[in-house]
């Protein structure tokens, strides 16, 4: 009955707010997740000394009156109590507002009950059978049994004895329910933490395998089946750079050295940049600084937008310089791609797993692979190959959900290059990201298409049940409690087979139809 | 459509603009009620849906598409203006750089995108983060009144996503210019026949929409 405080009705207020279709998608899409509404009706609340004390303040107060009046309520009571001695017994049990008072001889069985019916009633009744009856159960809720197990107050009719049942059966229930639902909690924790030790060991284990034996004999034994299969399931944290690098490759032939060239000339431009800056102004900012902006600017920019929750990118963040570093020096040493937005995100997931210059050499020769290229030279008609194949599979795949985004003229552009570009570091938890870049590593640039179908897969169900904006906004901001298994088994189901053809032969016939077309090329997409 | 003589628009809303002018942040503001200095960067498109009870007989669904801003992706980022109704082009108040870039965004968009009836589509300028007290733009209103007019901007407005500041009002602008323009598919949309909104009670600083 009591008003909200303001902050919780503010709180409230928030929450409604900001709860869009959207986010009820998203639990939709979660519905483990969910808070539970109402926890067991037996929460046991702290036995509150507080009545007591008020009662005996009470007798206190009137003992302070006139002495008639004290006489008057004491033989008042007195007598009172002495007449109704077994239903005054259980009285401090039953209080319709405010809290229950501690009992001493909780809990009652029904049998007291009845007992106590009995004696007050004169009656008596036939006990019922013994399965009905409660069982000895040690987990007790203390106010659930406030209102249903105590008779009522004196000055109200009794219960009858089918109510005062009825009432002991359905608390009985009620105890039983909340039981379960905490053994079943119980059970779901222990079996979190079993996963959880398990994992750990595996991972243990790997980590020894991976480090004695599949390094070592990195060229021989990293086509094997045993060593595909153990990389499906994740690498080690404590190897994972080393293998990334391994499976890159530098056919660039990026030394350290070279490195360092280009982040000390990265670093001259920086130093006559912030010169020229400060004496530009609006009027006489011309393509120059415009094109400078373009790769240096930007950067700055992004920096501070890369994993920004992770708060070791931002300025004055331990990893800001190292990033800044490694964009900065790539930019010189590819002008003809130059900085674009993405590769920040690359970038940053590099230097999280590798040293400075081994992270530099692993960017450098990642985006030279063609479909890094073809991106980030934003070579819109090569993206549109990329995007067909895709939808080659799609189709191939998953027709229902293709139907459905077809109906809706939603094109893999409105998703796929946020997932393409950032290699799924943006769109997914970092721990998972990086699983994918594991296998992505692995496969190739394959298995970037073949997780996008994985998370299509997953998400099926709830898609179809969306429209355009809908199934955008879902695609654009994943739910963030997405797990690994649960993706991961999605994308093993993907078969990246079409009539026996496999990507690599199904994008190498998108190409040659580029060809073909090349001559009346639109660069208008159809969708 | 038509439900209890209930209408309902359903207009599609470009937030254009360089990178890093507070494209995200505004939206967030719009359609969440919050701000946070610690956006991602976007990378190809975001989306955000904001439903508007325009009047009693009218409802507006705002899909709203925040583009990412890299010049770069230009070409990449055409087939998401397909269709679209009206567009806010975004620029940053302590970065010039930004403002110089207004104009390319415009003819960009004019370039790619008409309206049914061959005019542009209807496009509101933001000049945002006007809470970090660059006051260039109040001295130059009329500079700003004259800029709009010169590249078909229906109206300017200073906003602040981070301090709430002017958004709504620029949208309500925006949208106004499209029903506008929709209802009135052949005579042209000249902001100085659109009448003032009286109600507003707040500083507004739309040139085209509240002068006259």
């Amino acid at each position: 009955p009591a008003a909200l405080p303001p902050a919780a009705l503010g709180f409230t207020d928030v929450n409604l707010n900001s709860r869009n279709t959207y986010e009820v998608s998203r639990r939709r899409s979660a519905p483990e997740h969910l808070p539970h509404g109402g926890t067991a009706p037996a929460e046991p609340a702290p036995p509150p000394q507080e009545p007591a004390e008020r009662a005996r303040h009470r007798v206190g107060i009137a003992g302070a009156g006139s002495s008639f009046a004290e006489f008057f309520t004491r033989n008042f009571f007195t007598k009172k109590t002495k007449e109704l001695k077994p239903a005054v017994q259980s009285a401090p049990g039953w209080k319709l507002f405010g809290k229950v008072p501690p009992r001493e001889n909780l809990p009652k069985d029904s049998k007291i009950i009845q007992q106590e019916y009995e004696a007050r009633t004169g009656r008596m009744y036939k006990p019922p059978a013994p399965s009905a009856r409660r069982k000895n159960i040690e987990f007790e809720p203390l106010s659930t049994t406030a209102l249903i197990l105590e008779d009522r107050p004196a000055n109200l009719p009794a219960k009858s004895v089918e109510e005062a049942l009825r009432h002991r059966q359905e608390y009985d229930e009620m105890v039983a329910e909340a039981k379960k639902r905490e053994i079943k909690e119980a059970h779901k924790r222990k079996k979190i933490m079993r996963e959880r030790f398990k994992q750990e060991e595996n991972i243990a284990s790997a980590m020894v395998i991976w480090v004695n034996e599949i390094l070592p004999n990195w060229e021989g034994m990293r086509a094997t089946r045993r060593v595909r299969e153990l990389w499906w399931q994740g690498l080690p944290p404590s190897v994972r750079g080393k293998v990334w690098s391994l499976a890159v490759g530098n056919e660039l032939n990026i030394t350290p050295e070279l490195y360092e060239i280009f982040l000390s000339r990265a670093k001259e431009r920086w130093k006559s940049f912030s010169e020229t800056n400060s004496e530009n102004d609006i009027e006489d900012a011309g393509a120059s600084v415009a094109d400078r902006e373009a790769s240096l600017e930007l950067i700055k920019l992004d920096i501070s937008r890369t994993f920004p929750s992770l708060y070791i990118f931002q300025k004055g963040g331990p990893y800001h310089d190292l990033l800044h570093s490694v964009l900065g020096a790539y930019t010189c040493y590819r002008p003809d791609v130059g900085y674009v937005q993405g590769m920040s995100f690359i970038a940053a997931v590099l230097i999280l797993n590798l040293e400075e210059a081994d992270a530099f050499i692993a960017f450098a020769n990642l985006l030279n692979k063609p479909c890094q290229l073809a991106f980030f030279r934003v070579d819109h008609s090569m993206m549109l190959k990329y995007f067909a194949a895709f939808e080659v599979f799609f189709e191939e795949n998953l027709p229902k959900l293709f139907l459905h985004f077809k109906s809706y003229s939603l094109t893999p552009d409105i998703y796929l290059i946020d997932w393409i570009f950032t290699l799924y570091s943006k769109s997914l938890p970092l721990d998972l990201a990086c699983r994918v870049w594991d296998v992505f590593c692995r496969d190739g640039e394959e298995f970037l298409f073949r997780t996008g179908l994985g998370i299509l897969r997953l998400y099926e169900d709830i898609l179809l049940q969306m429209d355009f904006i809908h199934i955008a906004q879902f695609l654009t901001k994943l739910p963030e409690d997405i797990t690994s298994e649960k993706l991961f088994s999605c994308i093993a189901a993907i078969q990246m087979q079409n009539s026996n053809k496999k990507w690599a032969q199904v994008f190498a016939s998108l190409m040659k139809d580029n060809k073909e077309g090349d001559k009346n090329h639109s660069p208008a997409p159809k969708s | 459509m038509q439900k209890h003589n209930q209408k309902e628009h359903l207009y599609k809303l470009l937030v254009i603009g360089d990178l890093g002018v507070g494209k995200t942040s505004i939206i967030k503001r719009y359609v969440h009620q919050n701000f946070s200095p610690h956006y991602r960067a976007t990378i190809g498109v975001d989306f955000a849906l904001k439903v508007l009870n325009w009047d009693a007989e009218t409802v507006v669904r705002l899909q709203l598409w925040d583009i990412a801003g890299q010049e770069r992706f230009g070409n990449m980022t055409r087939v998401y203006y397909r269709e679209a109704m009206g567009a806010f082009i975004v620029f940053d108040v302590t970065r010039p750089a930004t403002f110089e870039a207004v104009t390319k965004w415009k003819e960009d968009l004019d370039s790619k995108l008409v309206l049914p009836n061959g005019k542009p589509v209807p496009a509101v300028l933001l000049a945002n983060k006007c809470d970090q007290g660059i006051d260039v733009l109040m001295n130059n209103g009329i500079k700003m009144d004259q800029f709009c007019k010169e590249n078909g901007f229906v109206g300017w407005f200073e906003t602040s996503a981070k301090e709430n500041i002017n958004i709504n009002e620029a949208s309500r602008c925006l949208v106004k210019h499209i029903i506008a323009s929709e209802s009135d598919p052949v005579q042209s949309v000249e902001p100085d026949i659109i009448k003032p909104h009286l109600n507003s009670s707040k500083i507004v600083s739309c040139s085209a929409c509240f002068k006259s």
